[in-house]
């Protein structure tokens, strides 16, 4: 090989390669977006179950998968694909509620910090530090199991431990802001704080803190069922995904169709939210976001 | 007028600026030349109370009287009043998100104009500067840099300022837009009798609008005078060779001119 | 242009100042558990004269008093606080109101599993993840690595517990090979570690691939390539060299999530350790139990992180120490 062969060569995406690339990642967003969409649309299809989520049918226990169950019944004879379906309302919707809350406390804190100063910077930041020192799952543990396991205990631990990433993510990108040009020239044009942040901090920040906002809805569906799972989130008889896994944990012999399901809606979801925020991501640049 | 005495300024220790003083009539134009790292935009942000600075003295004089005296730190609000500010890189002087017509309105929030009134101001900078009135809708990432910084200067011309600092301002353009901006430059000094105080390392630039000449080395005042005898008989050897290099490079001509502005490159 | 010497002191100072901010943290984190446990809704005198006397059915008000006095429970919010405080950084961490022995000699006895877990997981996972990212960036677009990048995705998106069942599912109830739950024999941690470092193996493998990636077109790479340096000396000499920082990164970047990961895992099947011991604590409301344990992640987590941003500093003089650097001149400035 000459020398001016190795200069061309190396790993140098050819066009088709970088166009298939391309597409691919198109692909994956449409594949997201698509979920989504197929999501709301199944979600939507509630009002044309037959079933209803807590009604059990004792001749019909247990069954498996079949054209009037189309993911069987479970240890009631309630029918595991109309659960689902609801269940979703609490997964996804819980955790919707969630983040948005905590969206919202952490970009006021966020701001509050990058923006009034060093004491008010150095206090909030620590604030949030002792908050991040406890892993999300273990202080919703033990807020909701200290408290009493039930769904509002559940909420209101995981919006308490939720909040601190947006804190951290608007903090650090409102002062890397605050000494652009742009910013600078307002504050010499006499702006006042609130039209500075409003005008000019926020909407900058604005996509990163949606990428953020599609990062944590995903990782707070996987919270909850994961803490129903182990009982101190929602509480049977509501159907979340989590709670059914645990209901169905102990027929796993004879109805495995009853831990397969739950799962795979979890899974299918969370995939689809991830693969959205990470071509969303991809989209805007991904600038100053740390997973 | 505006006139600074015994400016110092250190950041953890380093003496970026090293006992500054100046006097600048109104409507004339000072240019601060100098290496990159000698101070130069240190000053501007010194002036403007972005950088914690000590002052025995920093007067300035709009129109009648002394307007604004501040002695030691600076205090309050940065910014002088009755100034502005026009930056290097017009990209990031102006927020990605807002149009140009809202950042060029914005300079004059305090004054709390009514809508038509607005884009009346708006309007009428716009000609000044040169530029097309379909410009305000648009973002920064849809017009050139040229364009960008004309609204910049538009930006800072709406206040009706009588003082504006330039950091650099041709900087970040090419050759034939840095004519034209100097241009329109000069036109709206010309036209409004504003003061200039223009930080540039180009002294081509500077040759063609100074008045007095302020050369920064390692944060001291390495020269400090009026334009025409700098260019002539420049105060030191260090000020003797950037003006040889300037020549070497073509952006002054080779020899002096007895009389007027040495150079009129840009007008 | 800073000297040796002078680069130490720098980064002396900034670790003092970050020991002077952990210490602010550690504080901040005893008040929030102390609350947590503070305002927990019913009578934490009956609580322990349950676990006193388990056979008792209601107690006499003297001897609930009797506890409140014992156990400072009348004394006002911060007083008890302190009291708690004090005593925890003395290492006196008070008796399990279960069992009625120390807290101490209780998480002994259970650390151990959990240290066993984490540490085969955590193992297992970083070479996997190793193998699968270095295979991954040796064709960027090809078949393998699309692979691995759908392997990271659905790792992501798999809640442990889940994959847990289904191992469980396959390996001890269909084909009968491994034990489904508990501890006992070396085969019992088989498949909580491969549910764990499955979890590993997928967000460690996005993270390296997409540090792989980035190094192979950095600049220096770049002119490695041009002076003829083979691809495989590239990688292993060249980039691997300075895969230490981001793996740090990583590790600390991930340490809560192992914590919730084995906390998970080792409910799912039923194993001891420090997770089944806190979900049992807090069930039972062992309260100086469940304070200990809540200190004790959440320490970790702080050392670890503290721990590592010191590295960092050490090794990498180019981000943390200029980024300091520069972050006193805006202060400096905003002042």
């Amino acid at each position: 090989m000459t020398v001016a062969e190795k200069l061309v060569l190396p790993e140098e995406p050819s066009l088709e390669k970088k166009m298939r690339e391309r597409d691919f990642n198109r692909f994956l967003l449409n594949l997201g977006i698509g979920l989504l969409v197929l999501g709301t649309l199944v979600a939507a299809g509630f009002s044309f179950t037959p079933y209803a989520p807590n009604a059990a049918d004792f001749l019909n226990r247990l069954s498996p998968p079949s054209a009037e169950h189309w993911f069987g019944t479970d240890q009631l004879g309630r029918d595991v694909a109309t659960r689902i379906l609801y269940g979703g309302v609490w997964s996804i919707g819980l955790a919707f509620l969630i983040t948005s809350i905590g969206a919202v406390v952490g970009t006021i804190v966020g701001l509050a910090a990058g923006h009034f100063g060093r004491a008010a910077d150095t206090t909030l930041m620590r604030v949030t530090d002792s908050f991040f020192a406890f892993p999300e799952l273990i202080a919703a543990v033990t807020i909701a199991g200290v408290l009493g396991p039930s769904t509002t205990n559940m909420v209101m631990a995981l919006i308490l431990v939720g909040w601190m990433r947006f804190a951290r993510l608007v903090r650090g990108l409102s002062v890397d802001l605050a000494h652009r040009d742009f910013v600078t020239q307002a504050r010499l044009n006499g702006l006042p704080s609130w039209l500075i942040l409003s005008r000019h901090i926020l909407p900058n920040v604005g996509p990163s803190l949606l990428v953020l906002w599609t990062n944590s809805w995903s990782r707070t569906i996987l919270s909850i069922s994961g803490l129903s799972f182990l009982g101190f989130g929602v509480q049977p008889p509501n159907a979340e995904w989590g709670a059914m896994l645990l209901d169905g944990k102990a027929y796993m012999q004879t109805a495995p169709h009853l831990m397969i399901f739950p799962g795979l809606a979890i899974l299918v979801t969370v995939l689809s939210i991830n693969l959205t925020g990470d071509r969303l991501r991809d989209l805007i640049g991904g600038e100053a976001l740390s997973d | 007028m505006l006139s600074v005495d015994h400016l110092s300024l250190s950041i953890a220790g380093n003496l970026i600026l090293d006992d500054v003083s100046f006097s600048l009539p109104g409507g004339q134009t000072l240019c601060v030349a100098g290496e990159s790292g000698s101070g130069k935009s240190s000053l501007l942000k010194a002036l403007n109370g972005l950088m914690p600075a000590r002052f025995e003295q920093l007067v300035f004089n709009p129109k009648t009287g002394f307007a604004v005296t501040h002695a030691g730190h600076w205090q309050g609000r940065p910014g002088l009043k009755g100034s502005r500010w026009v930056m290097q890189d017009p990209i990031a002087a102006l927020n990605p998100k807002l149009t140009l017509g809202a950042s060029i309105a914005e300079s004059i929030f305090s004054k709390n104009l009514s809508e038509a009134n607005l884009e009346n101001a708006v309007s009428t900078v716009l000609s000044d500067v040169d530029l097309p009135s379909e410009m305000t809708t648009r973002k920064p990432s849809e017009v050139s840099l040229g364009q960008a910084q004309r609204a910049c200067l538009a930006r800072a011309l709406i206040a009706s300022p009588d003082l504006v600092f330039f950091d650099e301002p041709l900087s970040a353009l090419d050759a034939i837009v840095q004519k034209q901006i100097a241009k329109t430059m000069k036109q709206i000094q010309e036209r409004y009798g504003i003061t200039f105080v223009i930080v540039t390392h180009d002294l081509g630039f500077a040759a063609a609008f100074a008045d007095q000449m302020l050369v920064l080395r390692d944060g001291k005042v390495e020269a400090y005078q009026v334009a025409n005898s700098f260019f002539a008989e420049p105060a030191s050897r260090y000020c003797r060779d950037l003006i040889e290099a300037a020549r070497d490079l073509g952006s002054l001509p080779q020899a002096p001119l007895s009389s007027g502005r040495p150079a009129e490159v840009y007008s | 242009m800073t000297d040796h010497w002078g680069r130490l002191k720098q980064i002396f100072a900034s670790s003092g100042r970050r020991l002077v901010g952990l210490l602010a943290v550690l504080f901040g984190v005893s008040l929030i558990t102390f609350t947590m446990t503070f305002f927990a809704p019913g009578d934490k005198a009956a609580a322990i004269a349950h676990a006193r006397y388990p056979d008792a059915n209601g107690f006499p008000p003297e001897i609930l008093e009797g506890i409140r006095e014992e156990f400072s429970l009348n004394e006002p919010f911060f007083v008890q606080f302190f009291e708690w405080l004090m005593r925890f950084v003395q290492g006196d961490f008070g008796n399990s109101f279960a069992s009625n022995t120390p807290v101490w000699d209780v998480f002994l006895a259970n650390i151990t599993e959990t240290l066993t877990l984490t540490a085969t997981s955590l193992t297992i996972g970083l070479i996997a993840a190793f193998c699968l990212s270095a295979i991954s960036v040796w064709r960027p677009g090809s078949l393998a690595d699309r692979c691995a990048v759908a392997l990271a995705s659905i790792g992501a998106a798999m809640p442990n517990y889940w994959l847990g069942l289904l191992l469980i599912l396959l390996f001890a109830a269909h084909l009968g090979w491994l034990p489904a739950y508990g501890t006992g024999t070396p085969a019992h941690i088989v498949l909580p570690a491969l549910t764990l470092s499955f979890w590993i193996t997928a967000s460690q493998t996005r993270l390296m691939r997409a540090f792989f990636l980035e190094a192979k077109s950095a600049p220096y790479v770049e002119t490695l390539r041009l002076r003829g340096v083979s691809e495989a000396e590239i990688f292993w000499r060249h980039i691997l060299r300075h895969a230490a920082i981001p793996a740090l990164t990583m590790i600390g970047l991930d340490v809560a999530a192992l914590l919730e990961g084995t906390i998970i895992v080792e409910l799912t099947f039923a194993r001891g350790g420090i997770g089944s011991l806190l979900a049992g604590a807090v069930l039972s409301r062992d309260y100086p139990l469940i304070l200990f344990l809540v200190m004790f992640f959440a320490l970790v987590y702080v050392f670890i992180n503290t721990l590592i941003e010191i590295l960092q500093d050490f090794l990498d003089p180019r981000t943390s120490l200029f980024a300091f650097k520069d972050a006193d001149i805006r202060k400096g400035a905003r002042s």
